[in-house]
């Protein structure tokens, strides 16, 4: 358990509750306000006394799609409070009409670039069409590519999703393999040197990784391409990239997820019934680590979304949202860079909220009564 | 635990002394690791004493050099670019500037994260909801864009970058002092704090903060590490430190192009950054390991 909640501190009991369905309104009403249902959504009595009850009072009160327009409500402010603090941090530090405008360009030609686009209005007027114009689709125009910005992220999103799917399937296989082998029998020598590759993986830099397999796999032995991405063979070496990285993570939380099992009693009673110890790691205990190790895979998988995938894509040369980003900070393409942002935003809120759901429907104690 | 296991018993019993072997050296020889890293901060400090020539020199004699190489013109224990310039001495001058951002921005993350985490675990109510929303809504954000959009719009400095990195750790050590603090704040000691009179301010700095402290501190070392390799990530992609100033990033970053003729300009660096950032880690995991065992 204190796994689990290390990894994941939304599935402890703290978001607030609605235990009506008045919830429904909020999530199709128009623009979401941020400090609604924050504050005044009314909490059961004992929550914080004791979490196991406060947990079950909750399951208690709430139906399935109650719980699933809560986390959709919960998402959607998320994704606006994104938005918000990017249209904000870009309008602090950014004046795009200083990058239309040429070099030499007067205050006053400055200025009518400033009217033109309507950057002269107020902040709030400003963030409101914004934000409008998102909903309605248009997250403005890339003026290097000469089309609309989210036209560009979307051409470069399934490479960056097929990537990172590939990196997440070979972590796993890596760090859960190696995590339960190494768990079931700690302090062996394959725990040792396992346990000292996955800290290794983790304190590489994952684009140097990605440039030390190009140079043995690509430049020396040849067998696969240095970067780009033409058939099955480009993605391998990104893909191999990731798992390490990623695997490191993943094998180490599996690990101590094992070791906690195993010092569990009925381990004991059921080697001491005469079970093999093989028997009892298959039939018990990877069992009832599975859904531990299920959470640990959906969550690192968000986790890479956080960055290493857009390094690593950026040395395979791989036509995905990092290196996209890239080439498009070098051209200082502005609604680029924020459509990406937003769009990346918005696809680990929406994989959060989907490994959060699939997460309450296998483990029926945590929420869907 | 007993637990083990094995086929049978005599293939573990032979299995035992590589084991203890292995165990037997990396419990002896984990003073490495803080050698290691005095060895870079003394780089860090005193740069001129260590490099063997000028960083950034030009020597057209000695292009593109290989490490130990026994040529007349060697002497270059990693060595040379295409101007000739000698890559150890580039790798000593980037140790000060790497160091530098990774401990700063590293503070200036605790700073924020233990003060958010404190408030929000010492007050609870709507200001742990308020806090702790915005801290999810920094963790759904994917930072390391967010910071290549701040850093391309800004104009790539080191000012700007010791801005940004913090981002990347204030909201796991407010998780974490915020979990410690909720634990803390019900013991009878804060209890007796609170009823001799002691002010809400005096609490949590007398009170509080030395009890979370420990945690902190393992959280600090694993956290320098993560801001290296961000700023590495940074300074590779372009969006980070520029020349003439350097980093261990900056040089994979400048090696990159020669992977295929001088491996040795992408792979030392990162070998060196690979090294420092193992030796954080494998001292917080034994922090950890130590203080579970005493507490």
């Amino acid at each position: 358990m204190t796994l689990r909640n290390d990894v994941s501190s939304d599935t402890a009991p703290a978001a607030p509750l609605d235990t009506s369905d008045d919830s429904s309104p909020s999530v199709t009403g128009g623009v979401p306000d941020p400090s609604a249902g924050v504050g005044d959504a009314p909490e059961p009595p004992d929550t914080t006394s004791d979490p196991v009850r406060g947990r079950m009072a909750w399951a208690a009160q709430t139906s399935i799609p109650g719980i699933v327009l809560r986390r959709v409500r919960d998402g959607v402010i998320t994704l606006f409070l994104v938005i918000a603090v990017i249209f904000t941090l870009t309008d602090l530090v950014g004046d795009p009409a200083l990058v239309y405008a040429p070099v030499d360009a007067s205050a006053e030609e400055i200025a009518r670039i400033e009217r033109a686009f309507g950057l002269d209005r107020p902040f709030p007027e400003r963030f409101v069409d914004y934000f409008t114009n998102i909903v309605q689709g248009d997250f403005g125009r890339s003026y290097w590519q000469n089309r609309p910005a989210l036209d560009a992220v979307l051409e470069a999103l399934p490479s960056t999703i097929m990537l990172t799917l590939a990196g997440i399937v070979g972590a796993a296989l890596f760090g859960v393999g190696a995590g339960v082998l190494a768990g079931a029998r700690p302090n062996s020598r394959f725990d040792k040197i396992s346990n000292f590759f996955s800290v290794s993986a983790l304190s590489v830099p994952n684009f140097w990784l990605g440039l030390l397999l190009i140079f043995v796999f690509a430049v020396r032995l040849g067998w696969f391409p240095t970067s780009g991405k033409f058939g099955w063979s480009s993605i391998v070496l990104p893909a191999v990239t990731i798992a390490i990285v990623h695997g490191g993570r993943i094998y180490l939380l599996v690990r101590s997820a094992t070791v906690e099992e195993m010092s569990k009693p009925y381990v004991r009673v059921a080697r001491s019934k005469g079970l093999s110890s093989n028997r009892v790691l298959r039939r018990h205990v990877l069992r009832n680590t599975g859904l531990t190790t299920a959470t640990i895979t959906g969550w690192e998988y968000v986790r890479m979304w956080g960055g290493a995938v857009f390094a690593i894509e950026y040395v395979f040369a791989w036509p995905g949202i990092g290196t996209l980003m890239i080439n498009a900070a070098d051209r200082q393409d502005f609604f680029v860079l924020q459509t990406a942002v937003i769009i990346a935003g918005a696809f680990v809120i929406v994989s959060n909220l989907v490994i959060d759901l699939m997460y309450r429907a296998i483990d029926r104690r945590i929420g869907a009564a | 635990m007993s637990l083990v296991i094995h086929r049978s018993g005599t293939v573990d019993r032979q299995r035992q002394p590589v084991a203890r072997a292995l165990s037997v050296v990396t419990s002896r020889l984990w003073w490495l690791c803080p050698a290691f890293l005095g060895l870079m901060a003394l780089w860090a400090i005193f740069p001129d004493f260590f490099a063997p020539m000028e960083p950034g020199a030009m020597n057209p004699r000695h292009r593109l050099l290989g490490p130990f190489d026994t040529s007349p013109e060697g002497r270059h224990l990693a060595g040379t670019g295409t101007l000739g310039a000698d890559l150890f001495s580039e790798m000593v001058a980037g140790a000060r500037l790497t160091l530098f951002i990774a401990v700063v921005a590293t503070a200036i993350g605790t700073v924020v994260g233990v003060l958010i985490g404190m408030l929000a675990g010492y007050f609870q109510g709507w200001v742990d909801r308020f806090l702790m929303r915005l801290t999810e809504a920094q963790t759904a954000m994917p930072m390391f864009l967010v910071a290549i959009l701040l850093l391309s719009m800004l104009g790539p400095s080191v000012t700007i970058l010791i801005i940004v990195l913090p981002a990347l750790v204030w909201p796991i050590f407010a998780r974490v002092v915020r979990a410690e603090t909720m634990r803390v704040r019900e013991s009878t000691y804060i209890e007796a704090a609170v009823a001799t009179g002691c002010a809400t301010p005096t609490v949590l700095v007398r009170h509080v903060l030395p009890n979370v402290t420990p945690r902190i501190l393992v959280l600090v070392v694993i956290e320098v590490g993560h801001v290296m390799l961000a700023e590495a990530g940074l300074s590779f992609l372009g969006v980070g430190v520029q020349p003439p100033d350097t980093t261990w990033g900056l040089l994979i970053s400048t090696g990159r192009p020669l992977l295929t003729v001088a491996w040795w300009l992408t792979i030392l660096p990162g070998v060196l950054l690979g090294v420092t950032v193992l030796c954080l880690n494998l001292l917080a995991r034994r922090f950890e390991t130590r203080a579970g065992a005493a507490g």
